[in-house]
């Protein structure tokens, strides 16, 4: 008892001598500050961009997005050929490939993993339900899969990564009444990716460790171990990377915070032009706000100028259109709207309806969105358009932005990569076939729809760079969102790594490439 | 006798104690302009896709089903599945619950072990320099926000001075739970390491929001032991010749302290309220981030859940703070 006690005391004394920063890190061990948690690791449950390192660093999918401009290289899939119609895709699987528990990755886990994707209706199940039907997907032999689609999709490719590959076996060994093994996924991983879990705790993040037998094999330098904790407040995450706590953090911080980190020593700032937009939505289904004379005259009131480069201080690059600027599909010649309030009275003048306050929505926590909508606010002001800014979480403003009578007339936002390809952004933000889901600006214009859908059904490249680029021109032009900026992703790692892979899918965190110089 | 009849009584109350408070937040959470069913779904739900899953979940019906359907969830110790986590909410607060605790607990101590000397103190030297320096520091300590004093500490001690880590529970993932609480853990293991490592991590947020608890604790020491001090037993004790540190520790102190124990109480709620910016500056992986995780994501039946539990541990801690002051006063369970 005695010496349990002096023991005791002992400890707290040693507990008391100043903590050496960074010293619990073994050499090859890499550490990310994420700013959301990671509450669930069902790669077919989660899609968001926050909630992407485990997607990524866990799992396979049959084809992989890597660096910037994005390309999408063979991955579980070797190859892959289209019908003439565009609706049947038949992939020719790689052979030896082996799970972390060492059985065989086949076409039945291909096939387990879209019909689970389809029947549990959560994460990208979206990108697949209007265009696969459950049990369509065949496997023909061991090492092929054919995906039969309801109708032809030129997307369908750039969004097969997203079917992430799950042990069949494994998973359905833990299956419990028919949840598609859900509890059990949450909170394990069952796949064939380039770490497998060593730790994982919802309220703190996951530990990885290298699966050495992965298919692609390893650099002569790669982590040992990945860890991604959950670190909400950026104060905190910044100040850990300047103390040397984190050897990354996410990439698309406030530019105050870059500025601070540029100054650490120890810290490098990746630079890249990413493909994010920051745009306003605007409710093109309702009154006033209908009227292409009004949306111009809002669109001429914004001080481009004054909020890339004072605000955000030339961090971020104009793009005039919804399609990013460093995407086929996006208009090369087209100028967009410059902040010319004499323009901007001409147009109000041709408004024929009485005005209106018009309401915008800004995401709370995220001060770009209220800075841009309060330098709206005080151009429109001075054409005597008045605004009304509402600040809220973002669950509340995407919860409005999909009902059409209780959506904002305006919400300043980003739009991220999900796959891509230009349908991720003009033909979805536009395309009257997304209305009730991520087309929450209610356009319905028939030309418009005529070129997406055109788009969507042909797999010729360049008649489909064309339909995009006329598509993005007419949307900028009638001033159907207010097109601001292209993101630049300004990624904070420690300043001896190297080997980052920045794609705009994943933002920097598939580590299987990186590590220590 | 009186103090079980006390005792029970408080329970028969805890009931509709808890009731009203279920009632009040269903209702506020109602009012909120989300719709939970969207947001569980994603922006990419279709029209039928939300309906139906509406339909499952129940929302489709009048809000007085709903609230009675979340009554009976409740008493059966289903709070639902979170939003966001699509975990059992009651899962996620019990695996959280234990570091929240032992925060809370360790500021509590720490608030004790600075608050009573010190309130001693500052009464015994009234209006010396020392008292009226002290009077300056808890009038501070009640002023100062919770998350500009941690990110003070942050600032000092982690980043200038390097004494302390900037934030988390522990390095890495710490010792295999049984108990939760790392502190016990870790000495369970016999891991001094993690030992080690979880008090350094303690320090800073405990610290946090101890400080301010402290100085409420000094001001009701303070007042208490002056209004005993010259009580006629002291003057009757000091006549005996019983030395003085003796009247002030033993006599003086017990008396003083009765209302300071119910303030300990109140503080408690306090603390676990500060606890939830305190957990979020330090990314300490409580029932504090989880609450924040769970308005950013205004997941309803997750905030819900937390309001609940928060409210059953202040409710249990005032029940604790009165059977206390039940043994250090007895007179009103004679």
């Amino acid at each position: 008892m005695k010496r349990t006690i002096l023991a005791l005391l002992a400890a707290i004394a040693a507990a008391s001598a100043p903590v050496v920063a960074g010293e619990a890190w073994a050499q090859g061990k890499y550490v990310h500050a994420n700013n959301s948690g990671y509450d669930n690791l069902d790669p077919h449950a989660i899609f968001d961009v926050g909630r992407a390192a485990s997607r990524i660093n866990f799992y396979d999918g049959l084809y992989r997005w890597v660096d910037n401009p994005p390309k999408m290289i063979p991955w579980l899939a070797e190859s892959h050929t289209a019908s003439a119609d565009g609706k049947t895709w038949t992939f020719k699987l790689r052979k030896g490939v082996k799970f972390h528990d060492g059985s065989e990755f086949t076409a039945d886990d291909v096939i387990y993993s879209i019909e689970r994707m389809l029947a549990m209706k959560k994460g990208a199940a979206s990108l697949f339900l209007p265009i696969i039907a459950p049990g369509s997907t065949k496997a023909p032999d061991k090492y092929t899969v054919v995906f039969t689609l309801k109708e032809p999709s030129a997307i369908f490719l750039a969004t097969v990564p997203e079917i992430l590959v799950v042990n069949s076996k494994l998973v359905k060994k833990n299956e419990k009444d028919g949840d598609w093994g859900q509890a059990w996924l949450a909170r394990n991983v069952a796949s064939s990716g380039s770490y497998k879990l060593k730790r994982y705790d919802p309220a703190i993040g996951f530990v990885g460790e290298r699966f050495k037998e992965h298919f692609a094999g390893w650099g002569p330098k790669a982590f040992d171990e990945i860890e991604f904790r959950t670190v909400l407040e950026t104060n905190t995450r910044v100040q850990g990377m300047i103390k040397g706590d984190f050897q990354g953090t996410d990439g698309y911080l406030p530019y105050d915070q870059i500025l601070r980190l540029k100054e650490a020593k120890n810290v490098q700032i990746l630079e890249a032009e990413s493909m994010r937009v920051f745009y306003f939505s605007m409710h093109n289904g309702r009154s006033l706000m209908n009227d292409v004379h009004f949306r111009k005259a809002l669109a001429y009131a914004f001080d481009y100028d004054g909020f890339i480069k004072d605000i955000l201080k030339g961090a971020v690059a104009r793009n005039p259109s919804p399609n990013p600027n460093n995407l086929w599909g996006a208009p090369k010649d087209l100028k967009g709207f410059t902040y010319d309030l004499e323009k901007a009275k001409a147009e109000l003048a041709q408004v024929k309806e009485p005005l209106r306050p018009i309401t915008i929505g800004t995401l709370a926590g995220f001060s770009e969105t209220e800075q841009a909508a309060a330098l709206l606010q005080n151009g429109a002001k001075k054409i005597g358009i008045e605004i009304k800014i509402e600040s809220a979480p973002w669950p509340v403003v995407q919860s409005r932005m999909q009902d059409r009578d209780k959506n904002y007339d305006m919400v300043p936002l980003w739009k991220s990569t999900y796959y891509v390809d230009p349908n991720n952004w003009v033909g979805e933000l536009y395309g009257s076939r997304y209305i009730g889901t991520r087309n929450s600006s209610y356009t319905k214009d028939a030309e418009l729809d005529k070129w997406i859908d055109e788009a969507l059904a042909t797999n010729d490249q360049e008649k489909r760079r064309v339909l995009y680029e006329k598509a993005a021109t007419k949307v900028a032009e009638q001033a159907m969102g207010i097109f601001v900026y292209n993101t630049k992703w300004y990624g904070p790692y420690a300043a001896n790594i190297g080997g980052i892979r920045f794609s705009p899918i994943g933002s920097g965190q598939d580590m299987r490439w990186a590590y220590y110089k | 006798m009186r103090r079980l009849e006390m005792i029970l009584s408080r329970l028969v109350w805890f009931v509709p104690t808890m009731a009203g408070l279920v009632i009040i937040v269903f209702l506020i959470s109602n009012v909120i302009p989300t719709d939970p069913v969207r947001v569980l779904l994603g922006e990419n739900a279709t029209a039928p896709q939300i309906e139906a899953m509406r339909i499952k979940l129940g929302y489709d019906q009048p809000v007085w089903v709903q609230l009675a359907r979340h009554f009976r969830d409740i008493v059966s110790g289903n709070l639902g599945i979170s939003i966001y986590s699509q975990r059992p909410i009651s899962e996620d607060l019990i695996s959280r619950l234990p570091a929240t605790l032992e925060l809370t607990l360790a500021a509590i101590t720490l608030s004790v072990a600075l608050g009573i000397p010190l309130g001693v103190i500052s009464a015994l030297k009234r209006n010396s320099l020392l008292d009226h320096i002290l009077r300056v520091i808890s009038v501070s300590g009640l002023a100062i926000a919770a998350f500009w004093l941690a990110l003070l500490l942050q600032f000092f001690f982690a980043m200038k001075l390097g004494v302390a880590p900037l934030n988390s529970r522990i390095d890495g993932f710490g010792p295999t739970p049984v108990t939760g609480f790392m502190i016990i853990d870790s000495l369970l293991d016999w891991d001094m390491e993690s030992l080690h490592s979880a008090l350094s991590h303690i320090a800073l947020p405990a610290l946090t929001l101890a400080l301010p608890a402290a100085a409420t604790i000094v001001r009701f020491t303070r007042a208490g032991v002056l209004d005993v001090i010259n009580s006629n037993h002291v003057l009757y004790q000091r006549a005996m010749g019983l030395p003085p540190g003796l009247i002030v520790w033993k006599y003086v102190l017990r008396n003083a302290l009765i209302s300071t124990v119910t303030q300990i109480g109140l503080i408690f709620g306090v603390l676990v309220t500060n606890a939830v910016i305190v957990e979020t500056v330090f990314d300490w992986p409580g029932m504090g981030t989880f609450a924040v995780q769970s308005i950013l994501q205004s997941d309803h039946k997750a905030i819900i859940g937390f309001t609940i539990w928060i409210g059953a541990l202040i409710v249990i801690v005032n029940l604790l703070v009165d059977i206390t002051h039940s043994f250090i006063d007895p007179r009103g369970t004679r």
